[in-house]
């Protein structure tokens, strides 16, 4: 079964075409996706901006991942529970989304980013009541993290727009090939 | 240090504005529809996708010439066109309606759709995106 036959599959199922035409799990799930995600980038913007030693230079950096970092794995979590759901709602036309795939790809370096930070990176942050600004591997952490995540929720809120859509024919080869689409003519 | 911060901030915000305006509008209408191309006719109902974040009402219209021709109207979400009155009866196949609305600036046959008159003469709002003529105080609505 090739992933276009699944997604095919998966939005016929009674509860994808349920949630799809909800009355009010959709619009509620939608909200709540939102609002995780103002906390989440909330926290994370507020974490990123302490590692360029831009805000908060007196409160050493482990004890601000300890105040901000519960935030924002809950927020995560909730993220990825409402925006699994609304994938859900929609699967194909998702999946074949060309801002959905690019929110995808840069989902995955923005894990990447944070792998490597807490694995390499953090680790040699001076952990005692060292104030001001950590080393330069935290502030390139922070500055990829801020741009990874801004674009991020923008690709997120271009899903809507369907300029690039399959069904909306003839588009260009190259986007055609980046959206798995083959035309019906 | 006073400096780089508010220098840090003006930027974000330059950021956010600048990324946040074309977005901001939830599915803006002037991205899709075009104001100066305003469509009305008669139609009938061949299916409702009750769908979010957007409906879409597809009818049969009769050309002038004799040929049909299929149009995609796009409508409010499922829940704001029951508060509004709308029943999956009311919009059921084969329904003669009566559309008003806005074209899709790419020239195909989608509108965006603002008054549906029901055969009983009952008139129904099917307004869905932020930013349509039909919003503005002047055209009143």
């Amino acid at each position: 079964m090739s992933p276009l036959d699944f997604f095919g599959w998966l939005e016929d199922s009674s509860w994808s075409v349920g949630l799809h035409e909800s009355r009010y799990a959709y619009p509620i799930i939608e909200s709540v996706h939102v609002w995780a995600m103002a906390v989440f980038f909330g926290s994370v913007a507020m974490f990123d901006l302490r590692l360029l030693g831009l805000i908060m230079r007196k409160a050493p950096v482990p004890e601000v991942v300890g105040r901000l970092l519960p935030w924002t794995i809950a927020a995560f979590i909730v993220m990825v529970v409402t925006g699994t759901l609304l994938f859900f709602a929609i699967p194909l036309r998702s999946y074949q989304n060309i801002f959905f795939r690019g929110k995808m790809l840069l989902m995955l370096l923005a894990g990447l980013n944070v792998w490597i930070f807490h694995s390499r990176v953090y680790p040699k942050v001076p952990t005692a009541d060292v104030a001001g600004a950590p080393p330069r591997a935290a502030k390139v952490a922070g500055v990829l993290s801020l741009a990874l995540w801004t674009g991020i929720v923008f690709s997120g809120r271009m899903i809507a727009y369907n300029w690039f859509d399959c069904d909306r024919q003839p588009q260009p080869g190259i986007v055609n090939f980046l959206t798995s689409c083959v035309p019906d003519e | 240090m006073r400096t780089k911060l508010a220098m840090m901030i003006s930027i974000l915000g330059l950021a956010v504005s600048g990324w946040g305006s074309p977005a901001s509008a939830h599915h803006a209408f002037a991205a899709e529809f075009d104001a100066n191309k305003p469509v009305n006719f008669k139609g009938t109902i061949t299916k409702m996708e009750w769908t979010n974040p957007h409906s879409w009402l597809h009818v049969l219209v009769m050309q002038p010439d004799g040929t049909a021709v299929n149009w995609a109207i796009e409508a409010g979400t499922p829940n704001v066109l029951f508060r509004r009155g709308f029943t999956k009866e009311t919009l059921a196949p084969g329904t003669e309606v009566v559309i008003d609305g806005y074209q899709a600036k790419d020239g195909s046959n989608r509108a965006n759709g603002r008054d549906l008159t029901l055969p009983d003469g009952r008139q129904l709002f099917l307004g869905s995106s932020a930013g349509a003529p039909y919003e503005l105080p002047t055209v009143g609505q």
